[in-house]
């Protein structure tokens, strides 16, 4: 019977273990609770505009705009024609992304008759390079604004770290360490910007209340997610 | 010896049905976008009569998949793309009527499909 007794305390410390596990306690927090007004407000259309470069990357924000359509689709949410919007905008004169962050939001109601405007902001889009490796890093911050209220109703950020290294070879001395190293070069020129934006699209999506498209709408309150306000206990 | 052995197997066993059902359990998505980010990336990247025919294969494999998908219903914004394609190629009646079936389908993409409706109603009087 012991042995029963004991199988059973495994079983439910393994349980306790996994579900605790992955991620400090104090740093999880409810969809509901960090962004409730998601809740009040549940916008059904979202209009997303162009991203602001904050990275040394030029080319980073030319394509990101062909990978939101389907995450944010994806969960639930009527999403404004990309390339239609982009283009009317341009139309009207609106070229750089800097007037467009400026422009009223009664503005952007006013032409596209959206809930919400998404703002996208790359913070990082980074290569560094060391001896025989290199690292990318992307770090693409979103935020959902009504046109209504203007109230910020949800952000999130979601980061990529990429090892671009071939794989790392110890030993082979100097012409082994200068065949890494090209072939790090190679890796870097051939890394796929739109590959790693999904990646952190994904990411950064794990944390938005689902829209009215979504099976689980209105339902997902106590969805356990990561809260990044809150500072890490040393 | 013999209840712990049973009760070993048990639980493994249990476990066992978890894991492989957790993982296993994959719904169908929400729509089916099938290639469409891919090959709008391709036209955005090099635009060229090829990558277009691309973009509007897969906007109309998009559109023709859609049963394949958990709510059955065409992707948001497909219509439109679609109706976008048309009107480039100055078929403006083709246009109207994907904007129109974005409408339907999406009717919170009225107030934008109603302007683009317009849109090509008033440059087509401008040519009479």
């Amino acid at each position: 019977m012991i042995s029963i007794k004991y199988l059973f305390v495994l079983l439910l410390s393994a349980l306790v273990l996994l579900i605790t596990g992955c991620a400090p306690k104090q740093n999880l927090i409810t969809k509901g609770e960090m962004f409730p007004k998601m809740y009040e407000q549940q916008p059904k259309s979202l209009l997303i505009l162009p991203p602001m470069n904050e990275s040394t990357d030029a080319e980073a924000k030319d394509y990101y705009l062909t990978t939101v359509e389907q995450p944010f689709g994806m969960m639930g949410y009527y999403v404004l024609p990309t390339e239609l919007v982009s283009d009317v905008m341009k139309q009207e004169g609106i070229v750089n992304t800097e007037t467009l962050y400026g422009l009223p939001l009664n503005k952007l109601q006013e032409y596209f008759g959206a809930d919400a405007v998404i703002y996208t902001h790359i913070k990082k889009w980074n290569v560094s390079y060391m001896v025989v490796a290199s690292t990318l890093t992307v770090s693409i911050e979103s935020e959902m604004v009504s046109t209504k209220t203007s109230e910020k109703l949800w952000s999130y950020t979601g980061t990529v770290v990429q090892n671009l290294s071939s794989n790392s070879n110890s030993g082979g001395g100097l012409a082994q360490l200068v065949v890494n190293l090209v072939e790090t070069a190679i890796n870097t020129a051939a890394a796929d910007y739109v590959k790693y934006a999904r990646v952190a699209n994904a990411r950064l999506l794990t944390s938005v209340p689902v829209g009215p498209y979504h099976p689980f709408y209105l339902k997902d309150q106590g969805t356990m997610i990561l809260n990044q306000q809150a500072t890490l206990p040393q | 010896m013999k209840i712990k052995n049973n009760v070993n197997f048990y639980i493994l066993g249990l476990a066992t049905v978890i894991l492989i059902t957790g993982c296993a359990q994959q719904p169908k998505p929400l729509y089916n976008y099938g290639n469409y980010s891919n090959s709008y990336y391709s036209y955005k990247k090099n635009a060229s009569p090829e990558s277009a025919l691309a973009l509007e294969m897969s906007i109309r494999q998009a559109i023709d998949k859609a049963n394949e998908s958990q709510s059955g219903r065409v992707p948001p914004g497909m219509y439109a793309n679609l109706g976008y394609l048309q009107l480039k190629a100055g078929n403006t009646s083709e246009a109207i009527g994907s904007f129109t079936k974005e409408k339907i389908t999406y009717p919170e993409s009225s107030f934008f499909m109603d302007k683009m409706i317009k849109r090509i109603h008033d440059s087509e009087e401008k040519k009479i």
